[in-house]
């Protein structure tokens, strides 16, 4: 059966194992004050990503197009290893085929400050935190607020912020009145969090964060639980072959270069 | 410390216990099969994970019949559908099982992100290259009629492999909208379910912790309490000796002093007792605040409080050349209160409007019966103030008056409308306080209006004593 595995036993599970369904299961949450734009980077996600690896996104009770609960966006694809140019198979899990079946689901919580008990209950067991910001400076208070909220909770459940694979996304980079980017640049360069800058309703630097992510949690769970062996990959080929599986054209080098500060650092191999 | 709080209600929002049974309506799912079965003729099973059979269009071909009704047959029969119901489907996701009969089933895997939840048994049909009866159905046992067997077989609906393809897309694409809607469904009412217990969770611990502050709040201030009574106590026993003692200087037991000598000792006298009024101010404020000075209710007569509290006003009234009149139209409606604690209110504000008016000038205690009380805004003020009688007490006086944004602050301890005036008219700025929650002691309130044409009227309202 599935099983969660907790560094300590007092720390809460992290990423969900089932060695006999051969499957991994990354669970990345979204997360970031009202109409920051995380339902809109799941929309974008979805459309970005091939048809094969993605399954429906789910919509979870919502009131005037505010999630009141969360949204959910799976991606499945078939870990194997080493990379092969020819012979896909498909994700489908079979006895017969090596790998294992690597489950990303993502999720956004709800951002509006009433919800504080919906947030915490998807921010259980989470792997990993995209923190999206509204670059607005209007937004200023609100993004400070929502952080100090993720932070909270997080101690709530046993966890604290320096544990968590965490990026910053600066959303609506489109829109008037928002943070200049030189200050951007400059706050990420001071932080600790990698940064990466979006307009989600466009669909700029949505695969970006993602893959931002992607690699900080990635990284973390190899330190962890050297789930590249259970894989059959070598560690850094994870990132490239998940883009490959999510039939993303891009290349995962380029996408994470987009990223503001030294937050990624040790930045992933270059794979050929 | 550990707290023993109660953990947070856990969710499994990662679908790790997705099941099909679970999620799906097994007589919806029947009818589901049923409304396949009667558009394309071929017959839909539906099996879980574990191989339980969750739907079944349950009927059979001519030709199976036939084949039943022959012992060899349905032991051969028997073979092949368990045979189909072991069969797993290959990555595509789906495989063929044939029949001896010639016949075949489609075996098809019911998938739900990426994971295998069930399988489809589509068959048995009759693929369109299978023109003659078989050996392996003809063979398997003499009595079988090869003519009667092909005229059965051929009435098994034919179907092309694209189009059973096509049938069983159609069917998982149905299935899976239901698995989906399922599962959201499960989500949601999994949602709803730990988000009020987790709501309900977050409310008790911090119902605890205010309950806790509360509790701090209520000791902290019932130390405060007992500091100021008893600092306040002790104060007053040393300068008892004080006013003691200067008063016998001053009366010479002690022997014959100079006329200098005395204004100082009776400045020391009168010091000493304005310094005894301000602790015992403070003392009652500490014991009005900490709930512990009893109000008694007795019935009484408004006027005859008044009338003591002139007796008191009227030597320093005479003395400061102020006239002071007593205005008690007819016979007022007794209240319940406390006789010493209401002549307590009236000495008070007499006393203030005293302070505050210059020779020449009049204050007036007037009492009145009146049934308006209580706000115009009030629910249901129709109603209510008809049925409810008051006595209102004004203390008028003709002094400096005081402006209308200092109304509400001067029923604070120790505010002063002009700081100046404490110099000027001395006081310690707790008496208005003392008076204000005496009378709401009493269930009363207490207001500034303007006096004409000059100076400040105090209006004390007193519910009388309801039958």
């Amino acid at each position: 059966m599935a099983q969660r595995l907790r560094a300590n036993p007092e720390a809460p599970p992290l990423v969900q194992l089932n060695f006999a369904g051969r499957e991994v299961t990354i669970k990345l949450v979204y997360y970031g004050p009202a109409l920051s734009g995380k339902t809109t980077n799941l929309r974008s996600l979805h459309q970005l990503t091939s048809d094969e690896s993605r399954g429906r996104l789910m919509t979870l009770e919502t009131r005037d197009d505010r999630t009141l609960f969360f949204d959910m966006l799976p991606l499945v694809f078939r870990a194997e290893g080493p990379v092969q140019k020819s012979g896909e198979r498909s994700y489908t899990p079979s006895e017969a085929s090596g790998g294992m079946s690597v489950r990303v689901k993502v999720f956004t919580v709800p951002g509006q400050v009433l919800h504080s008990a919906t947030r915490r209950l998807v921010l259980q067991g989470a792997d990993g935190v995209a923190f999206i910001a509204d670059s607005q400076l209007s937004e200023t208070e609100n993004n400070a607020a929502s952080f100090l909220d993720l932070r909270s909770n997080l101690k709530e459940m046993g966890m604290s912020l320096r544990e968590m694979p965490l990026v910053i996304q600066f959303n609506k980079r489109d829109l008037p009145n928002v943070r200049p980017d030189a200050e951007v640049e400059q706050l990420a360069k001071r932080g600790r969090e990698p940064v990466f800058k979006a307009s989600a309703l466009k669909g700029e630097g949505v695969l970006e964060s993602f893959f931002g992510l992607l690699h900080l949690t990635w990284t973390r769970l190899e330190a962890e639980h050297q789930l590249s062996r259970s894989l059959g990959l070598e560690a850094d080929e994870f990132l490239p072959v998940a883009a490959r599986k999510l039939g993303i054209k891009r290349d995962v080098q380029s996408l994470l270069a987009s990223c503001l500060g030294n937050g990624l650092n040790p930045p992933p191999r270059e794979v050929k | 410390m550990q707290d023993a709080r109660p953990p947070m209600p856990s969710l499994d929002l990662e679908g790790a216990r997705v099941r099909l049974e679970e999620l799906v309506d097994r007589v919806a799912l029947g009818e589901l099969c049923q409304s396949f079965y009667a558009l394309f003729g071929i017959a839909v099973r539906i099996y879980s994970s574990d191989g339980a059979l969750l739907a079944d269009t349950s009927s059979e071909h001519d030709v199976c019949a036939y084949v039943n009704s022959i012992a060899a047959g349905r032991a051969a029969c028997g073979a092949t559908v368990s045979s189909v119901k072991l069969t797993e489907p290959d990555e595509t996701g789906m495989s063929v099982h044939p029949c001896f009969t010639g016949n075949a089933y489609r075996i098809v895997a019911i998938e739900y992100e990426g994971r295998r939840i069930g399988r489809v048994i589509l068959g048995p049909f009759l693929p369109v290259e299978v023109q003659e009866v078989p050996s392996s159905f003809l063979d398997l046992d003499p009595s079988i009629d090869p003519e009667r067997a092909k005229s059965l077989l051929v009435r098994v609906p034919r179907a092309k492999p694209e189009t059973i393809s096509r049938i069983a897309k159609h069917l998982r694409s149905a299935l899976d909208l239901i698995l989906f809607s399922g599962h959201k469904t499960l989500l949601t009412s999994q949602m709803h379910l730990a988000s009020v217990r987790e709501s309900y969770r977050e409310l008790e611990e911090r119902g605890k912790k205010l309950q806790e502050a509360f509790d701090k709040l209520k000791e902290l201030d019932r130390l405060k309490s007992n500091f100021l009574a008893t600092v306040s106590h002790e104060l007053r026993t040393p300068l008892t000796s004080i006013i003691g003692y200067s008063e016998m200087l001053s009366e010479g037991i002690a022997g014959p002093m100079s006329a200098e000598q005395t204004e100082f000792v009776n400045t020391i006298h009168e010091k000493g007792n304005q310094l005894l009024g301000l602790i015992q101010s403070l003392l009652d404020l500490s014991k009005l605040e900490s709930g512990t000075m009893s109000v008694r209710r007795e019935t009484l007569r408004v006027e005859d409080v008044l009338g003591e509290v002139m007796k008191t006003l009227i030597p320093a009234a005479r003395k400061k050349n102020v006239q002071l009149k007593l205005d008690s139209n007819g016979t007022l409606p007794e209240i319940r209160g406390d006789a010493e604690r209401l002549r307590q209110v009236f000495t008070n504000l007499g006393d203030n409007a005293l302070k505050f008016t210059r020779d020449g000038g009049t204050v007036t205690l007037r009492a009145r019966a009146t049934g308006r009380s209580g706000d115009d805004d009030e629910d249901g003020f129709a109603l209510l103030a008809p049925a409810r009688s008051m006595i209102e007490v004004a203390v008028m006086d003709t002094g400096i008056g005081i402006p209308v944004a200092e109304r509400e602050k001067v029923f604070d301890a120790f505010y002063q409308v002009d700081s100046s005036s404490t110099r000027e008219f001395g006081g310690t700025g707790l008496g208005l306080s003392i008076v204000k929650r005496l009378v709401e002691a009493h269930d009363g309130t207490i207001r500034i209006d303007d006096n004409q044409p000059r100076g400040a009227v105090f209006v004390v309202t007193l519910p009388t004593a309801r039958e």
